[in-house]
């Protein structure tokens, strides 16, 4: 819940408020992208009520609790300002072979220098309309990518800096998992904003020919 | 100035130019394939690609405008970037990374400070031969290698920012998982696959084709073994032939080859009629409306008249040269339809029989039927054409009655099959063969066809219930099957696969409209009671026959 209130004297959003919407857009965004790319049956997805439209939410607990867990330590990564970049990679079960990367940059919004009081806070409204924007263009995407046909497994990837504090046995290194620069198209989608942070979303996926 | 022993790297980190030896790191030793020998002080002239502040006008370089003069020195010279210069390290953010050339003798000039940027990586145009389509505003994390191994450990750090810059990963970057992999799918993602299982759970009765004998309605059993099987030796196995006919005095009438029996299901009792003179044998057989008499065409083309109850044929009528198979009675009126494609109307009061003609078939004709109220005669021809004739007799000028009312051309297959509605006069259905196997409804009136119904084999006749909205066909090559349609919604109520052992040629409904009697090349006859009859109380029976309606309710229908 942002801490961002109606009130007369508007509180700018805090840290903690960002990253819990900024989670929180990520679950929804991830189980769109699962949804929608056919990686788990659609049977399995049921529909809520959020960011003012309907979206799509997995029942399956086993697949719940394992977002969960990522996202959780996601959260932490944002508080500490330490996650640049979250990418869920959807590849073949088989041939594990890299479909696509469905990319989310996540940058800090920094103040203007020299500004003394701080800028006016977005609109939860408004920030709601655009993480709408963004999941309906995820949805769009189905448009133009490539049809997958075979069983499809996800990954997420985390990129941090350096000094992110990574709970050694939960997280490990790992290859990127990035698709052949020559069989890649990208398509680069709407992006939003809370006061704190800002995320960008871009769609590479692997493009025979 | 710095004349550095070491041999540095020449390469862009601008893509402009393009040229195979501007190469970034791909292999760390692609960067020194540039270098001239270290020795010469000079600016190397064998590269043009290569331009130095000491170049000469002789010098083969290139036009290279974007080069900027390293005279303004507005660098500070720190020792680390001094050593990154000689060794070549092109680090993404730093100094080279500005400049177009980078040349050996190149001082750096005073670093600027670094702005602080809110972006975790500098947007620069970080095109380069990789990835062709980059939007430069984004961080581009697609590698342009498939495994990409970043040290951060700047065991050679020009080698690892010059894949750093390749990739567009960021150094200084973990890419991490999660430890555990993600839950597999708990069922298949096809669920097509597991839909098709549960079909069945789903389906309305007799939606589905049913792998065993028949499917039956739930609350309704029809019997899938007939109630009783007769022998008939010697039945000739002919699609165009119409064998078998139930007369309304309970008395079923068989042509067996060339002798006509008759059976009484009162009794059980089977009398032999009579037979076929010498050389011919009998082709179709009629029940006249009352019972008491019975039409017999013969091979030859002759049509007899029997007496059933003295059993004893009343008057030869002749006239058709070839064989006659199809009869249909009409109160005085015996039609006949020949293998000529005509059919005759005979008045068998009178000397003078033929007292109709109507040419209206290019082939045989396999079926034949008069409307209960004498209005219309279909016929059916191996010509596929299913006629609808005025049923008026009588003085007929040529070619005022001669066309047919009705001439359709909609089956792809002889029309055997041909049956009157009961309950709603107007309505005709016919039934194609082989190639056809389409049951057609049409309303007589209007001529449109209002329904039709693909089943899966030829069919050889029709029979509607009098008093269900049903009708059943029987069907040939290659099920063998009855089924039992309802209607007006064509959906099947039944089917009683491989009824018979051959194809189920003919088949006749009992007066009372219960039983169904079929016959085929397999020498059986076989007795099914599909329908019931409706008991005549109305109070209980009425709801207990479901969907079937009383005589008045029928007529109430449409």
């Amino acid at each position: 819940m942002p801490a961002t209130k109606q009130a007369p004297n508007r509180q700018a959003i805090t840290l903690k408020g960002s990253t819990t919407l900024v989670t929180e857009f990520f679950k929804y965004a991830a189980n769109t992208i699962l949804f929608q790319r056919g990686v788990y049956p659609a049977d399995d997805f049921h529909m809520v009520k959020k960011y003012g439209q309907t979206v799509l939410v997995t029942q399956d607990l086993a697949l719940e609790n394992y977002l969960e867990k990522i996202l959780t330590q996601v959260n932490k990564w944002l508080l500490t300002g330490s996650i640049t970049q979250l990418v869920l990679a959807i590849i073949s079960k088989d041939s594990r072979v890299t479909m696509e990367r469905w990319v989310f940059d996540i940058n800090l919004v920094g103040q203007p220098a020299g500004s003394s009081e701080p800028a006016p806070a977005k609109p939860e409204s408004e920030i709601q309309a655009e993480i709408r924007n963004i999941l309906k263009q995820i949805v769009s995407t189905v448009t133009f990518l490539p049809v997958i046909d075979e069983p499809t497994v996800f990954n997420i990837l985390a990129y941090t800096s350096e000094s992110a504090d990574v709970p050694a046995d939960e997280w490990v290194d790992t290859d990127p998992l990035a698709i052949e620069a020559s069989k890649s198209q990208q398509v680069k989608l709407r992006s939003f904003s809370t006061d704190v942070h800002r995320i960008e979303a871009m769609v590479a996926y692997r493009y025979e020919g | 100035m710095s004349y550095n022993p070491k041999t540095p790297s020449r390469h862009r980190s601008r893509s402009e130019t393009r040229t195979p030896l501007a190469g970034s790191g791909v292999a760390g030793s692609n960067g020194y394939a540039l270098n001239p020998s270290p020795t010469k002080g000079r600016a190397d002239l064998t590269n043009p690609f290569i331009s130095s502040s000491k170049i000469t006008s002789s010098a083969k370089s290139r036009q290279t405008s974007p080069v900027k003069r390293p005279t303004s020195g507005s660098y500070e010279v720190t020792e680390r970037l001094r050593r990154q210069a000689s060794t070549g390290v092109i680090r993404k953010g730093g100094v080279e990374s500005r400049l177009d050339v980078v040349t050996r003798d190149y001082v750096p000039p005073p670093k600027k400070p670094e702005v602080k940027r809110a972006r975790s990586q500098p947007a620069r145009d970080s095109r380069d031969r990789f990835i062709t389509t980059r939007d430069t505003a984004v961080d581009e994390v697609v590698a342009s290698l498939d495994m990409m191994n970043l040290n951060t450990e700047p065991s050679s750090p020009g080698h690892t920012a010059r894949l750093a810059a390749a990739a567009g990963v960021p150094i200084n970057k973990r890419v991490l998982a999660y430890h555990e992999p993600p839950p597999p799918a708990s069922s298949d993602t096809m669920l097509s696959q597991q839909r098709e299982l549960v079909k069945p759970l789903y389906a309305r009765p007799g939606a589905l084709p049913s792998s065993t004998a028949s499917t039956t309605n739930k609350t309704r059993r029809i019997p899938t073994q007939p109630e009783r099987v007769l022998d008939a030796p010697g039945i000739a196995d002919d699609f165009y032939l119409n064998l078998v006919s139930w007369g309304a005095m309970n008395v079923l009438a068989v042509a067996l080859d060339t002798a006509t029996y008759i059976w009484k299901a009162e009794s059980g009792e089977v009398v032999e009629l009579g037979e076929a003179p010498e050389g011919s044998y009998v082709a179709s057989v009629d029940f006249s409306a009352d019972g008491q008499f019975l039409g017999v065409g013969l091979a030859t083309g002759e049509v007899e008249l029997w007496d059933v109850e003295t059993q004893t044929k009343l008057r030869t009528m002749t006239g058709h040269s070839v064989q006659v198979a199809c009869l249909s009675w009409n109160q005085h009126i015996l039609s006949s339809g020949c293998a000529d494609g005509s059919i005759w109307h005979h008045d068998v009061r009178v000397a003078r029989h033929k007292v109709g003609e109507l040419l209206g078939h290019t082939g045989e004709v396999c079926g034949m039927k008069w409307r209960e109220d004498g209005e219309l005669l279909a016929s059916g021809g191996n010509d596929n054409v299913v006629n609808v004739w005025d049923g008026r007799v009588g003085d007929v000028a040529s070619g005022s009655r001669s066309t047919a009312r009705w001439t359709k051309r909609n089956h792809t297959a002889a029309v055997k099959a041909l049956a009157w509605c009961p309950w709603q006069p107007a309505l005709l259905a016919s039934g194609g063969g082989t190639n056809d196997a389409t049951v057609h409804v049409w309303n007589t009136t209007t001529g449109a066809r209002l329904h039709s119904l693909t089943t899966p084999s030829q069919i050889t006749s029709i029979q509607w219930s009098p008093h269900r909205k049903e009708f059943l066909t029987t069907h040939g090559f290659p099920t063998n099957s009855i089924m039992i349609h309802s209607y007006p919604s064509m959906e099947r109520v039944a089917e009683i696969r491989d009824a018979h052992d051959s194809r189920v040629l003919w088949s006749s409904i009992s007066p009372a409209g219960d039983i169904v009697c079929t016959g085929a090349g397999d020498e059986n006859l076989k007795f099914w009671r599909v329908w019931d009859v409706p008991k005549v109380k109305k109070t209980k029976e009425a709801k207990e026959l479901g969907r079937s309606s009383t005589h008045s309710g029928i007529l109430a229908i449409r």
